[in-house]
């Protein structure tokens, strides 16, 4: 499970000049640079100017930091981060409980539980897009699978529906991105904890500690690593999330489920505000490179 | 552990199981019955298991010209045409992220790693734009172009992880035999890491495949691909949702044949080679 092994030739590494493994690398970061900073830059540049596509197809005029200031006046933006955040901090919370109680079934010997393992992934191979679609169907108040489950067993649901309804639409967005990640988690970290070495753990079962304290204390520091990364990755990808809302509720009802991805979304491709999304563009990158700056600060230091 | 369990601790576990197949595999099963449900049996409730299947939107998505079957092909062309374009960019990184200890290299590999966390949505407007402005929108140029921040950092860590693994002593007899690097690159690398070059290649199909986000704003009316061509049938009356099923089956195939084949592999993929499964 160790990430990467430090594999330096030395004997061919002072025949060679120094600029070949640059020369190897450079290509792919050329083109990734140019991918990114093109539109980036060209986001900067309109994220100062008044420009709607229903106007015009070209900028309307400098109006320095307004865009900016209308992003954070109207509440668009520190409103949907919060929301943002709120479903990033739960959905990565429960995604890896949930996970990590799985793989822990998983790694007992049961009949069928490698056909059952093989299986799980399926949720996570499909396009959040179909995966939306799948949920609006089961979702439909007028005979959806899931309120019929939920009336059957006695759970009294709003009459707008789970996706019409402002307390409850934001968790039911993330309720389908974690039936979609939970699988993730759990065959990851199966495969963490199948690779601790059983020595340490009989070691500590002879001691007499209890399975409780060998997860937590011996077998969870033991997959740190891996379960950092994965943590980091769907912290980052629900916080990303956009287009599960653009299929399941549009933000709505209300803003009660408006993403921050969603709001970027909605200024540029439905009100066509190139200033304002651009404007709200750079301050997601500047966040998302915050949270990403320290995830690698903290958990990374000791890294590779 | 297993040995000393209780009949209660197992069958607790069987429950536990069956009912993962049933929360997890369970609304997927549901979703491809839609497809072929009678539509007087979309929504009724208690739920009907039990029908004479109805082909019809299946007909309609697929068979009729000009639904959904030029977007399957559309699909096809994106993904085989962004694996195809990423490999030479990625492999060439791959090996020498793995072989040389560069200074930084820690940090080019964290900067490949931050393009697969970048917020899609960010760069969709620009995108759009900037694709409009240089009169390549709607091709399929621009899609695969711009899967390329997908597929080469995602390429570059997995396919690092099966280079770390080639040992290094081939390449020290070739090199003092007088071997330079493209040689030992081509002649000496690529077919001792073709296995985890393929397992790479149909991971970054499956990603590029899966993406919605670029060809919602790069692709026109005929160069969409099938996750997204599900959104045609949306906003419309209830009596769409088996089309919507029948595209979304279709793009929910691929991938799944793709991680069944892949097993063995699936972690391994799913972490960047971060993790060997």
């Amino acid at each position: 499970m160790s990430a990467v092994s430090i594999a330096a030739p030395p004997r061919a590494r002072r025949r060679l000049p120094d600029y070949t493994p640059w020369l190897l690398i450079s290509p792919s970061i050329l083109l990734l640079v140019a991918l990114i900073a093109f539109p980036l830059l060209f986001a900067l540049k309109n994220s100062f100017y008044f420009w709607n596509l229903q106007m015009g197809p070209a900028p309307m005029g400098f109006i320095g930091l307004d865009n900016y200031r209308m992003a954070l006046s109207n509440g668009m933006f520190l409103e949907s981060l919060r929301t943002t955040l709120l479903m990033t901090v739960v959905g990565t919370t429960v995604q890896f409980s949930l996970g990590l109680a799985i793989a822990l079934l998983l790694l007992r010997r049961l009949h069928g539980i490698k056909m059952t393992r093989v299986l799980l992934i399926m949720p996570t191979t499909i396009a959040p897009i179909v995966v939306g679609f799948l949920f609006r169907y089961m979702y439909d108040p007028n005979g959806g699978l899931i309120p019929w489950l939920l009336t059957s067993a006695g759970i009294p649901l709003p009459a707008a529906g789970l996706l019409g309804s402002p307390s409850t639409a934001l968790w039911a967005v993330l309720f389908a991105d974690i039936w979609q990640w939970t699988p993730f988690f759990a065959i990851v970290l199966y495969a963490a904890l199948l690779a601790v070495p059983g020595e340490i753990v009989e070691a500590a079962k002879i001691d007499g500690v209890s399975p409780w304290k060998q997860l937590l204390h011996i077998k969870l520091p033991l997959i740190r690593k891996t379960a950092l990364i994965i943590v980091m990755l769907r912290f980052m990808q629900i916080f990303n999330t956009f287009d599960l809302v653009v299929v399941l509720t549009k933000g709505g009802p209300g803003t009660s489920s408006r993403t921050l991805g969603y709001s970027l979304y909605q200024a540029g491709m439905v009100d066509f505000n190139i200033g304002v999304s651009s404007a709200m563009t750079w301050m997601m990158v500047i966040i998302v490179n915050a949270i990403i700056g320290l995830f690698v600060f903290f958990a990374f230091k000791d890294w590779d | 552990m297993e040995g000393s369990e209780s009949v209660a601790g197992r069958l607790l576990g069987y429950a536990a199981m069956v009912l993962l197949l049933l929360v997890f595999i369970g609304p997927i099963i549901w979703f491809v019955l839609l497809a072929i449900r009678p539509a007087e049996t979309y929504f009724s409730m208690p739920p009907v298991l039990s029908f004479k299947p109805n082909w019809e939107s299946i007909r309609y998505t697929f068979f009729d010209p000009g639904n959904n079957a030029p977007q399957l092909l559309n699909s096809l062309i994106v993904a085989v045409g962004a694996v195809a374009l990423n490999l030479p960019f990625s492999f060439p990184a791959a090996y020498a992220l793995s072989r040389y200890k560069i200074r930084g290299r820690k940090h080019i590999m964290l900067w490949y790693l931050g393009l697969l966390m970048a917020p899609p949505v960010a760069f969709l407007i620009p995108y759009s734009i900037l694709a409009s402005l240089a009169g390549v929108k709607g091709t399929y140029f621009s899609m695969i172009l711009i899967s390329q921040t997908l597929t080469i950092p995602f390429s570059v860590w997995l396919m690092r992880s099966f280079i770390d693994e080639v040992p290094i002593e081939i390449e020290e007899a070739a090199r003092i035999d007088g071997a330079g690097t493209t040689t030992i690159l081509l002649k000496f690398i690529l077919p001792m890491v073709m296995p985890g070059l393929i397992v790479t290649s149909m991971f970054a199909f499956v990603f590029s495949w899966n993406n919605a986000a670029f060809p919602l704003v790069l692709a026109n009316r005929s160069t969409t691909t099938l996750p997204v061509g599900t959104l045609q049938y949306f906003g419309t009356a209830g009596v769409t949702w088996g089309f919507i099923a029948s595209a979304a089956v279709a793009a929910m195939i691929p991938p799944m044949l793709i991680f069944l084949v892949l097993d063995r592999y699936v972690v391994r993929g799913l972490t960047f080679g971060s993790v060997k499964g």
